[in-house]
């Protein structure tokens, strides 16, 4: 589905500080993603593993290597905080996201009452999202990308917050989408989310691949770093 | 597995690119819309308050010295505003859209255009205004009137191409931001707004306006055809239009190419 060849990205941040997190580097990065499989991501903060998660969409370009994709297969990046208009209601956002996604103005309309019931968001889907909780945020973001259609879904720390009736809602959708057909790549600091999870899981440590392959075997290379 | 390099920003097709545009455009009048109490007459309003405090300044107190001062101002006034309004605002929009670029790789010129055609909606309300005041203030309609569709067209392809530049720029390096909106305001005093660029007394200083400035040209052309019922220079008009398509198309596979750069640079 996915292939990365020894790709490695270096920028600096203009504000030259930490706290905005624009610095990240990978360095010789090789791996692949296989069709239909839930690949995890672990590793500490700062490692490069969302900038891993920018370059698998296509967002980012590498500084050197190569990430190859399949032809006309379209990936979405669900992430916290970011994807939102804020002036725009929660009904626009979902209905621009399945859009850009590459839906029809039809298919997006026809995403979005399911969208409102599975969020929870009642009468707060028709108001602007920069009156929304972080959580709110979250199950709008979460169930726009679950309930409209992308090749590879690329999650990144989203199935973490949300109350927690919701989180268990959401796991359990996740769950029945990993079952199918869907190739996701999650990147998570839950080592029991991986394991639970993950089909096969990678941790990243420097900007390098430190294991790739089962992800009992990696959790406990991670447990190593961590330690 | 067939795997290939990506093509540096993902492709749509032509009528999916129009149609996102021309939904997030609405999208954004909408939300403008619900913001304010006056709501959609802001459409109007907004650029009749600006004509009317150029208005006072430069015919009630500076004393103008033409009787058709108004219509002179309106016609200037409102289509510099167009012109403006939408550079400004397209020359922010990849960055202001850092949160849909993070999430997916997408044509970066999506978001300049739907600002773009979000000023075309407000526009076209605008030029029916302006004719309506025309013809309560004395003026007939002319035939002449519909020159105004090439040159609404070359004056739209400007936007585009400036537009496109402008968000570029600012996406790069952020500074470009204070330097368009200063550029703004040389323009709105060196483009004719508020003074005629055909009685400036030598007419090789004319001809050097409306040369180097294009904005100074198109706003004489709306005057000369709305006022005056006279058709524009079209070789002049010709020339501005391959220059806003020449820029446009350099922008266009300058933009393709570079997608992800841009991301980086917004995100960064």
């Amino acid at each position: 589905m996915l292939a990365m060849d020894n790709v490695t990205l270096s920028y600096h941040s203009q504000r030259k500080s930490f706290d905005h997190g624009s610095h990240h580097v990978l360095d010789g990065v090789s791996l692949k993603v296989y069709e239909g499989e839930t690949l995890g991501i672990i590793g500490r903060n700062g490692v490069g593993k969302s900038t891993l998660l920018g370059l698998m969409a296509g967002i980012l370009a590498p500084t050197s290597g190569t990430v190859y994709q399949r032809p006309g297969k379209t990936a979405s990046l669900l992430t916290l905080g970011l994807g939102f208009r804020p002036d725009l209601s929660g009904r626009n956002n979902a209905m621009l996201a399945a859009m850009l996604q590459g839906s029809t103005q039809k298919q997006a309309l026809g995403y979005l009452e399911e969208i409102k019931e599975f969020s929870d968001l009642g009468d707060s889907f028709e108001e602007p999202v920069k009156t929304y909780s972080s959580g709110m945020r979250a199950r709008l973001g979460f169930t726009t990308a679950l309930k409209t259609h992308v090749d590879i879904l690329l999650i990144d720390e989203v199935l973490s917050v949300g109350d927690a009736q919701f989180r268990e809602k959401a796991a359990a959708a996740m769950s029945s989408r990993i079952r199918g057909d869907q190739t996701v790549v999650f990147v998570s600091h839950s080592e029991n989310q991986i394991s639970k999870i993950c089909s096969r899981a990678v941790c990243l440590h420097k900007g390098r691949i430190l294991a790739e392959g089962d992800p009992d075997e990696v959790l406990s290379a991670y447990g190593e770093v961590v330690a | 597995m067939n795997l290939i390099p990506p093509t540096g920003s993902h492709l749509m097709s032509l009528p999916q690119y129009f149609r996102l545009m021309d939904t997030m455009a609405r999208m954004s009048l909408q939300a403008d819309a619900s913001r304010y109490f006056f709501g959609y007459v802001w459409w109007l309003l907004e650029p009749l308050l600006f004509v009317g405090v150029f208005y006072v300044v430069f015919d009630l107190i500076l004393d103008s010295r033409r009787a058709d001062f108004l219509v002179f101002l309106m016609c200037g006034k409102l289509t510099f505003i167009w012109f403006s309004k939408s550079v400004n605002q397209a020359s922010n929009s990849i960055v202001s859209n850092r949160g849909l670029i993070a999430r997916i790789n997408i044509t970066k010129s999506l978001f300049p255009m739907a600002v773009i055609q979000e000023g075309l909606y407000r526009q076209m309300a605008v030029f029916a205004l302006l004719v309506g005041f025309l013809l309560t203030s004395g003026y007939s309609a002319s035939w002449a009137w519909l020159y105004l569709v090439p040159v609404i067209l070359v004056n739209y392809l400007m936007i585009i191409a400036c537009a496109f530049a402008g968000a570029c720029l600012v996406c790069i390096v952020r500074d470009f931001g204070m330097f368009i909106s200063l550029g703004m305001t040389f323009l709105l005093f060196t483009s004719g707004v508020f003074w005629d660029v055909r009685e400036l007394g030598d007419p090789h200083k004319t001809e050097m306006v409306l040369a180097l400035n294009p904005l100074a040209f198109m706003l004489d052309a709306y005057r000369q055809i709305l006022m005056h019922a006279t058709a524009p220079d079209w070789t002049h008009l010709l020339q501005i239009a391959a220059g806003a398509i020449v820029v446009l198309a350099i922008m266009v596979i300058l933009m393709r190419r570079f997608s992800q750069y841009l991301a980086l640079r917004a995100l960064s």
